[in-house]
């Protein structure tokens, strides 16, 4: 990143700032590099899960069932003889995929109800605070049960419950950035030029508001994973014999004195993946504190 | 303060009603209920089906249905469990029991844990404590709850050769019995809110002693522990009450997970047995009696605020 940018160092770039912040960042922050190593890892799992085993998370082998850690199999097999490093691995896809998508969606339309709320006022913002007063009066994990719990296990209602459960959150971003905004000058200037409304919203406001949503977004993610990991144990989550983090912790929990190995890996995972995102999470908002 | 209490109280009833509502078509909105569980061994019956219907009351539209609930919710009383013909209203205040003692004793260990972690690491902000209490923090906020419970389990066995009586018993009955199995879930569930706490109080300490009045208080001689204790702490005070009801809520939520884990028999695994067999009434009363008291912890937050810090009453 230093090379890419050298040549502009001179000028004062956004660029070289940036990278000069980074550097000072990491310097003096140095578990900030530990977060972003394990980032890349996670994705690099996400991405191409063969690169990091060649055995298949769902085959089955009963001969093999509860053996403890061994050179062959690195962190044990369950009840059915499955790999469990193998399911960690083709795991992350499935858990770390649903985590990210649905606080994608609950950002895209939280953000966007809230920063119309804070923007236009009036009767929209009535609207809006009410409902997520609703939403809001329920413990996060409590909603999700109820609305896994009645909706039925799959991917597509872990999403759709994850993300309702932090739509308020957005939404309060958005919308109290989207007031603080409508009362700059620029906003008035903008009017005063005639631009229309949805202009002066989408256009300007919005890319104001962008960041504060994209750091919300980043401290939500450790707890949301939280959330979609319990639901998994209380097996609301993806239905077997998908390789879920979740999952597989629930599974170890009947064997917990003879296989301890099948419960202890997958809430390892879950832990350094937490870790991770709240190091990273924590250094972006550092970088844009001290911007 | 009259004027503000009844404001703040007429939002949370609008809010509950509202709620309340969101609960009841929430569990209606789904295929597949009771009648259609019961008569699926039992094979197509259309006359069954019909009385069946019409004793569970959902021959009725939602909008009568709702109405008669809320008419009797509104005079305590919950319904009838469709699986086990109990008053809903003593089932879910029988589990509660459990729940609040399981969230009382979490707030006290995570206080009594967090609250000094977290003043130690602000007063040594930067040096070794700050450190190690910092790497907790970390540690215990990003574990899952079940996972840290779990571990306790096999530790207790492995360490101590212990593990918790299997049947739970209530604290009149049987105490020693039911601080025993109380343990681990307090244990497991605390850890991760004393880490919330940690945080919370670390940085309201470091904040506060880059405030003026406390530079003022150090340079005209004041010892440490009088800055500390009579200075800081009042300060740090409100924002603590604050997040004191927001740990509770989160413990609410929490034990869920815990109580399915240890097997108690609290509000939620009511809830989740409910809503497995689907008995409606157990899980608009279950979910209704959460809600409200989350928002009570709220309520309570915001009328203690009040009390404690003199100037947010004047706006």
């Amino acid at each position: 990143m230093t090379d890419m940018c050298a040549d502009r160092e001179a000028a004062g770039t956004p660029c070289s700032r940036w990278a000069r912040r980074f550097g000072r960042s990491l310097r003096r922050h140095p578990e900030m590099a530990f977060g972003f190593a394990i980032i890349a890892v996670l994705l690099a799992m996400v991405a191409v899960p063969g690169a990091f085993t060649a055995r298949s998370p769902i085959a089955i082998d009963v001969a093999k069932g509860l053996q403890p850690p061994s050179a062959e199999h690195w962190f044990g097999t369950d009840d059915i003889g499955r790999d469990i490093y193998a399911r960690l691995v083709y795991g992350a896809r499935v858990t770390l995929g649903t985590v990210a998508g649905a606080l994608a969606l609950s950002a895209l339309f939280g953000g966007l109800c809230g920063l119309i709320a804070g923007y236009f006022g009036r009767w929209t913002d009535l609207v809006g605070g009410r409902l997520v007063d609703v939403v809001l009066s329920f413990p996060p994990i409590i909603l999700g049960v109820v609305i896994t719990g009645i909706l039925g296990t799959g991917v597509g209602n872990l999403m759709l419950a994850l993300s309702l459960v932090y739509l308020p959150v957005f939404y309060r971003i958005a919308r109290s950035g989207a007031i603080a905004e409508a009362a700059c000058t620029y906003v008035e200037a903008a009017r005063a030029l005639g631009y229309g409304e949805a202009r002066i919203l989408f256009g300007h406001v919005l890319r104001n508001v962008v960041p504060l949503v994209l750091v919300q977004y980043m401290i939500l993610f450790p707890l949301a994973l939280q959330i979609q990991a319990a639901l998994g144990f209380l097996g609301l989550g993806v239905p077997p014999p998908t390789p879920d983090w979740g999952a597989v912790l629930e599974q170890g929990k009947n064997y917990l004195m003879f296989a301890p190995w099948i419960s202890l890996f997958p809430g390892l995972f879950i832990l350094v993946s937490a870790l991770g995102v709240i190091l990273v999470g924590r250094a972006v908002q550092r970088m844009i504190d001290t911007a | 303060m009259a004027h503000y209490l009844i404001k703040r109280l007429g939002a949370a009833l609008m809010t509950a009603l509202l709620a309340s509502l969101l609960v009841f078509l929430l569990v209606r909105a789904v295929p597949g209920d009771i009648v259609a569980q019961m008569l699926g061994q039992a094979g197509d019956d259309a006359a069954a089906e019909r009385a069946l219907r019409r004793f569970f009351g959902l021959d009725q539209p939602v909008w009568q249905q709702y109405l008669s609930w809320l008419g009797a919710v509104l005079q305590g009383d919950l319904g009838t469990s469709w699986t086990r013909g109990t008053p809903v209203t003593d089932m879910v205040l029988k589990a509660f029991g459990v729940t609040l003692q399981l969230g009382l004793f979490t707030l006290a260990f995570a206080t009594l844990l967090g609250v000094p972690l977290g003043m130690l690491a602000g007063i040594y902000e930067g040096r070794w404590p700050d450190t190690l209490v910092q790497a907790f923090n970390l540690l215990a906020l990003s574990a899952p709850v079940f996972w840290v419970g779990l571990m306790t389990l096999i530790g207790a066995s492995l360490l101590f050769f212990w593990s918790p009586p299997l049947v739970y018993r209530p604290f009149a009955a049987a105490p020693t019995q039911n601080l025993q199995i109380m343990l681990l879930p307090v244990l497991s569930l605390g850890l991760l809110q004393a880490a919330a706490y940690s945080q919370f109080v670390r940085q309201a300490v470091v904040s506060a002693l880059h405030q003026d009045y406390v530079r003022t208080a150090i340079a005209k001689g004041l010892r440490t522990r009088v800055v500390f204790f009579k200075h800081i702490l009042r300060n740090i005070l409100i924002p603590l009450v604050t997040f004191m009801g927001l740990i509770l809520i989160q413990i609410l939520g929490g034990v869920v997970i815990i109580e399915s884990l240890f097997s108690l028999p609290g509000l939620g695994r009511l809830l989740l047995t409910a809503i497995q067999t689907r008995d409606f009434p157990v899980v608009q009363g279950g979910l209704l009696l959460i809600v409200g008291v989350a928002m009570a912890i709220n309520l309570l937050v915001d009328v203690l605020y009040h009390v404690i810090d003199p100037r947010t009453r004047a706006s």
